[in-house]
This record gives structure tokens, sequence and C-alpha cells, in this order.
């Protein structure tokens, strides 16, 4: 009998894994909202806005959105509902470099038993990704060595890389990491950014959507082999067209690469990213 | 040339020098409070005289010495400003007495400005800027009257050179941040500015004669982040001036005395400038009220300035970094070549090619060991890789042939990485670049094939003429269907279009109709010769 399965255990996220819609209401899966303040305004995010109404609200506010983490009790009640179901619970959520948001989380865990809290030292669709990813060893069950296992191999393994269109807002907001010296200015730059032991850090300053893809062609060979087993994730905040570009070169210079899922930047990760941005997670296997 | 005329040239020299190193200055201020603030206080003090100059017109070495009194007192900042400005009181004493400006002069005008400067601090400390001025006069006194000024200026720059350095050594503050004395350094970078601009008077007629004076320069290591400073026991730099009647100094500094230190107390009955370090600026207003008018108020949070320091510090670029130095011409290029993160330029470009010994110049005059030349001309190229050669920093040339490819390796520039892993990437942004200058021919010929008459606009594309026409903007049309020819995404143009018939609108109207699909990003460049300059990738 296999000590952990999909019946028996459950998976937490924060809202900032910029889940696709659907993805929570599937048995096991618990969200935690962190929240987006516009001014006066509160908003739970992945909740009570849509990533169109987001940036719809971007767009036509004079301030500039804040964000704030979940607090313990948030936690606590999750964890809670969690445990009255399921005997197992992981909670993975983003940098604790990006946010205090890991951080409650594994205050409130010190009242549990099974409870399992992770830094993921990522964000956004890194995190989805990791979610699914474990699903699969759930599903046949694993033991929870085999679980934990794949987890610390996913955190230090695991990339996101970012086409951004600008860094204004991750500059305001006080995000920009070691990516500072990468502001574009006049010169129209759109850097490319990946996050790496948790901080957001340049990779690249770009000009031109062909440069940039050359980019990321040089990224995959740097962090990956021809025929690895290649999972990915594609995002994007308001970009339509990217993210099929991305899917194309990915798919093309890695003929094992499968992608796991398509989804949109959210409120909380979109106050930080900005308009026009797109980005892939990955993760070899 | 008049007194005032010369006198505005030889002090600009010194605020240009001031003003270059005014950072430098700033961030090696630890004493007697780390508010790392000695350059800006420097300048302006210096700006101030320049801008008395400016106001007057009564010529004559008294009228002119009175004013450069006056206006080091008046705008006087900060604790160096206000001794610097009695040093200049005490120069100018001098100066202003004496028909003409010999060895004989310049000795004691040194030492009535070193003489000034003690007076005026209550408990001279030793290891600041009055050390240095006083051994300047030192060196001053020991040589003989018959020898040329120029030479005197020599013994007496490198005298303050040799005290610079031995300041570290003289206080414990210094000794603990491993650097020289602000105030010190700022005397000497100000000298060395007099000397430059004396050097600029002689050089235009004047009688002066300093033509060989050569100044090696240097002396000052850049101070480096360290532990978080202590905190200054007072809080608030205060200064002001007083204008009155009968205003008495001495009762003023015995006021000051119990609720503060760094305690300056300068100029005559009329006019009198206070400068101290105190918890409690009210009071100090309030009785400046009782001896007369006050203004020129400023008040400093020292422990806000110290903390600003400190974080300044810390975030300054770490030691593996590299900065950029480039050939550029035009002023709209050079903001560019600033914004995209390029910290010296050296002018240049066609027919105005920089020699090895400027490029080294400005390399050396960098403090950091990892550099990036780009010459932006195909003729300056093999200079830039001499001047490598001669430098003891590690530099890499990146042989940009133009402007436009200059801009696109700047792009790739991250200050973070080594000059090695700069050049790597800077090269690579440079393949498949192609680049495009459209200028006017200076005679007929014939070029790859077209016929070209002199006046006529031409459009070169890596290196081959493309089109000769008439019309300026028939050439721009068809160098930007040459690039579309290509797989071109990026169009970047640099305008110099005074005089050309055309206009940034006209361009980015033929490029959307000439070509449609091109990102087109127009800057004025102002580069000579080329109205139009571009590139494509």
């Amino acid at each position: 009998m296999p000590e952990l399965t999909l019946e028996n255990t459950a998976i937490v996220l924060d809202s900032t894994c910029d889940a696709p819609p659907g993805f929570f209401d599937r048995p096991g899966l618990f969200m935690v909202p962190l929240t987006v303040h516009f001014g006066d305004e509160s908003f739970r995010d992945a909740i009570d806005l849509t990533h169109e109404q987001f940036y719809a609200k971007l767009e036509a506010s004079d301030v500039l959105p804040t964000t704030s983490q979940p607090t313990v009790a948030d936690f606590t009640a999750v964890f809670e509902q969690a445990r009255a179901t399921y005997e197992h619970v992981f909670s993975l959520h983003l940098s604790r470099k990006m946010s205090g948001t890991c951080g409650a989380a594994m205050k409130a865990a010190e009242a549990f038993d099974n409870v399992y809290v992770y830094d993921t030292k990522t964000v956004a669709a890194a995190m989805s990704l990791l979610a699914e990813r474990l699903r699969t060893r759930l599903e046949p069950g694993c033991s929870l060595e085999e679980a934990r296992a794949y987890i610390e191999h996913f955190i230090p393994g695991s990339r996101l890389l970012i086409h951004a269109a600008t860094l204004e807002y991750l500059r305001r907001g006080g995000r920009i990491g070691r990516a500072a010296s990468f502001v574009g200015g006049v010169f129209d730059i759109k850097p490319l950014l990946h996050v790496a032991d948790g901080e957001v850090v340049g990779y690249a300053k770009v000009r031109g959507q062909k440069k940039a893809l050359a980019a990321m062609e040089r990224f995959l060979d740097e962090t990956s082999k021809p025929n690895d087993k290649i999972y990915f994730a594609l995002i994007d905040a308001m970009n339509d067209t990217e993210p099929a570009q991305m899917r194309e070169l990915i798919e093309r210079v890695r003929p094992n690469a499968e992608c796991v899922l398509v989804t949109h930047v959210g409120a909380v990760v979109g106050t930080h990213i900005g308009p026009g941005s797109a980005a892939f997670a990955m993760i070899v296997e | 040339m008049s007194v005032r005329a010369g006198a505005v040239t030889v002090i600009e020299a010194a605020l240009a020098a001031v003003e270059a190193e005014r950072g430098v200055i700033n961030d090696l201020n630890v004493y007697p409070v780390p508010d790392g603030d000695t350059g800006t206080n420097l300048a302006l003090t210096v700006r101030a005289i320049v801008d008395e100059l400016r106001l007057g017109d009564e010529d004559g070495v008294g009228a002119v010495a009175a004013a450069v009194t006056k206006g080091s007192l008046m705008g006087a900042r900060g604790n160096s400003g206000v001794i610097l400005s009695q040093i200049v009181r005490g120069i100018c004493e001098v100066w202003g007495g004496s028909d003409a400006l010999g060895a004989r002069e310049f000795k004691l005008a040194l030492s009535e400005g070193a003489n000034a400067a003690y007076r005026a601090v209550k408990e001279p400390v030793e290891g600041t800027m009055l050390t240095v001025i006083r051994e300047m006069a030192a060196a001053a006194q020991g040589v003989p009257d018959s020898l040329a000024l120029d030479k005197m200026m020599v013994v007496v720059e490198e005298a303050g050179r040799v005290a610079v350095e031995k300041t570290t050594g003289q206080l414990a503050a210094l000794q603990k941040a491993g650097v020289v004395d602000a105030g010190g350094y700022g005397l000497l970078v100000l000298y060395r500015g007099i000397v430059t601009g004396i050097m600029d008077l002689s050089a235009s007629g004047t009688g002066l004669s300093a033509a060989d004076v050569v100044l090696r320069g240097g002396g000052a290591r850049a101070a480096t982040a360290v532990e978080p400073s202590e905190l200054s026991r007072y809080r608030y730099c205060t200064s002001l001036l007083i204008q009155g009647e009968a205003i008495d100094r001495d009762a003023f500094e015995v006021f000051l005395g119990p609720i503060g230190d760094s305690t300056l107390v300068v100029g005559d009955e009329r006019l009198v400038k206070v400068h101290v370090h105190t918890d409690d600026p009210g009071a100090v207003l309030s009785e400046a009220l009782k001896h007369g008018a006050i203004g020129e108020i400023e008040i400093n949070d020292m422990h806000e300035q110290t903390r600003a320091r400190d974080e300044r510090l810390r975030a300054a670029p770490d030691a593996h970094g590299a900065v950029v130095v480039a050939v550029v011409v035009g002023d709209g290029n050079k903001r560019l070549f600033r914004e995209l993160g390029c910290r010296a330029i050296v002018d240049g470009g066609q027919s105005m090619n920089p020699s090895a010994a400027q490029l080294l110049e400005a390399v050396e005059a960098l403090a950091v060991d990892e550099v990036v030349l780009l010459p932006n001309n195909g003729n300056v190229v093999l200079t830039a890789e001499q001047a490598a050669g001669m430098s003891s920093r590690r530099i890499a040339v990146v042989p940009s042939t133009s402007i436009p490819a200059g801009l696109a390796a700047m792009v790739a520039f991250d200050p973070d990485a080594d000059a090695v892993g700069n050049a790597r990437v800077m090269e690579e942004a440079l393949q498949g670049l192609r680049c495009a200058e459209i200028t006017h021919a200076v005679r007929d010929s014939e070029v790859d094939g077209v016929e070209v008459r002199k006046g006529q606009a031409i459009g070169i594309v890596d290196g081959r003429l493309v089109a000769a026409d008439d019309d300026l903007e028939t050439v721009y049309a068809r160098v930007l269907a040459t690039f579309a020819a290509d797989e071109t995404e990026i169009v970047t143009v640099l305008t110099a279009l005074n005089g050309s018939g055309t206009s940034v609108e006209r361009l980015a109207e033929i490029a959307a109709d000439a070509a449609p699909d091109l990102e087109l990003h127009v800057h004025e460049g102002g580069q000579p010769l080329y109205p139009i300059l571009a590139s494509a990738e």
C-alpha cells in the first residue's frame, strides 16, 4: 500500500501560482489568496478579479496597486479544512525573498501534524507546474520520501524565464532584486530575467523579438540537453502572441518537451511584472 | 583680457575640477561627521565665487579680489566650505594689494591663506584641509623667489599630494575607514583646477607663463563600504549668514560653545558666516537675529546624510563589475550612451580621432579595474587596442565601427559582469547588425557602379554605396528598403537634421511608407557631417 495518494494528500498553493481556470476545482487542491490593493479598495487575488479586470483597473487607476500576504489565520483556516479530509498536506509557496507568505504558512503549520511547507524559491506558473507534477506521483501513489524527494529536485532544478515588457513595475514594487541594472530606459530594451535562488536576476538585455527568442534558445541550451524530458508551463500578462512563440521554440529545440499548462498572470504577480510580459517555467525530469 | 574675466576663467576651471571629483570627495567624507557632502559643499562654495564675479563689472585686482572673498563667504557651505572661504580670504588679501602675481606674492598669499584658516578654527585638528594648506604654504616658502611661477605651482602641488596621503595616518576616523581626508583632497583637486585655469589663461596670451605645468594627478583611493558609520554627537549641520552693523563674532561664538561643535564664526563686523553642528538649530537662528538680518540658512540632518552615504557605498557596483568608456561625437549620442550606462566619453568621430594617450587618460581617471572600450569608428579600433595594451587595467576592446554599432553593443552591457564577459555579449550584439550612413558627397565620383555628383546625398550600408540622389529623403527611403529586404526587425536612426531639409516627422512617415513592418526608433544624435546614421537588427 503506498503511503500517499490523491485521495489522502492535499496540495495548498498561494494565489501567486497563477493557476489556469478550473485548476482548483479538482479535489485535493486548495488556494490561499494574497490581496491586491488599489488605494482603499482591496481584492482577493484570483477570486475577486479576473486578470482582464485587473489589467483594466491597472490601466485606469492613477494609484499603483500594492499587494499584501495572507495572514497566519488565513493559512490556519485552510489547513484545518484540508486536514479534515486529507491525511497529508503539501503547502507550496512563492520565494521568501519576494514575500512573507511562506513565513505565515510555516507559522500556521506549527499547530498541525503532517503539513509540509516549502519555499519553492520561484513564483507564478512554476508553482502550478510543481503541483501538477507532484500530482502525477500521487496518482499511482508514492511514499512520503518520494514526494519530498521530487519537491527537493524541483526547487533547485526548475527554471522560470521572463521576457519583461518593462521593469518599471518590478522596480516600483521593490521586487527587482539583482536585476536592477537591467532597467531599459529610452532604448526600449525588453530584458530577459530569470529567477535564481528565489530572486529575480537579469539574464540578457535584448531589443526585438528575434533576439529575445535567440536568447531564450541559449537559455534552453544552458539549462538542458536536447533529449531531456522537459515539462513546461507558459504564462503571459496581456501578451497574446509570445506564449505560442515560446512553445514553438521549446518544442522545436527539445523534442521531448511537454506543455503541462498555459495560464495568465494574476493580479498580485501582475502588479509586479506589468502588462505585455510573458514567461515560461520548466523542469527537467 | 580683464582681471575679472581672467579670474572667472581660473575659478571656473577650479569648479569644473571639483565637480568632476564631487562624488569621490563626498564618499571620502568621514570626518568630522560621515555625512558625505564635502564635495557638494566645496563645489557650491566655489560656484558662489563665480556667481559673485559675474554680478559686478568693476575691474582691477582690488575689486576683483574683494568680490572673490565676498562670494566665497556668502556661499560657503559646510565645514569645509567655510574653512575654504577663509583660505580664499587670506589669499585675496595679499593678491588684492599687489600689482603683479609672481613667485613672491604667491608664497605670501598661500601663507596668509593658511593663517586665516587656522585663525577661524578654534581647536585646529591635524589630518584635515588645514594640514594640507599649511603644508602647501610651507613648501612654497622653501622655494627661492627667483623660481618661475609655473615651477612653484608644481612644487606646491607635490607638497599638497604628499600632505593628503598622510592624512589617513593622522586621524583615527580616516585610518579606520581607510581613506584620505575629504576636505584635504578636495582642496588639492581645487588647486589643480586653478593651475589648469592659469594654464588656459597663459595659452590665451595674458602673459602668465605656466605652459609646462604637468600635474601628476591621483591621490585618493575611492571610499568603500564598511560597517555602518557612527552617528554624529549633534544632529543638525546649521549654517547661515548674518548681515548687520558691528556684529560681535566673539560673543556669538561664546553662545554656540555649549550647544554644539565644529563651530566656525567668520567674516567681519558687517557680514558673518556661521557654521555649527547642533541639536537646536532654532536657538542658533534666534540668537543670530539679535545680531542682524539672517540669510542663506542651511540646515542638514547629518544622521540622515550619514545613512544615505552608507547606503550609497553599499550599493556601489562591486569590484568585479566593468565600466564602459566610449568614443562618441554628438550631444544626443553622448546622452544615449550615458543613459545606457556608459561611464566615460571621449570626444571623437570622423576626422577627429582621439589618440591612444587620450583614451588611456580617460580609462586611468576611473577608479576601476575592469573596462570595456568602445571605439565606435573603424579608424579608432587600432588606437583603442593600443591604449588597452598600455594600461594596467583589464581592458576589453569591443570593435564597434560606428556610433549605431556602439549603441547596439551598449544595449547588451551588464554592469555586474566583468570586462571580458561583457565584451563577449557585446560583440555578439554586433553580429548581424547592419549599419548605414547618410551624408553628402564631397566630390564627383563613381562608387560601386553608382555615379555620384558633388553635394548629392549618398547612402552607405555596411561600407557599400546603395543610393545617391539630390534628395536626402529619397536616399533615406532606399536605405530603409535595403534594411527591409533583410530579416530586419528594428531600425534605430540617429539624426542631425539641422539644415537638411527634412524632419523627424518626415523620417517616420517615409519609414511607415517604405518599410511598414519595421519598428523605427529615432533619436536626436547631433553628430557632424552625417544627417542620418542608422542601424538595423
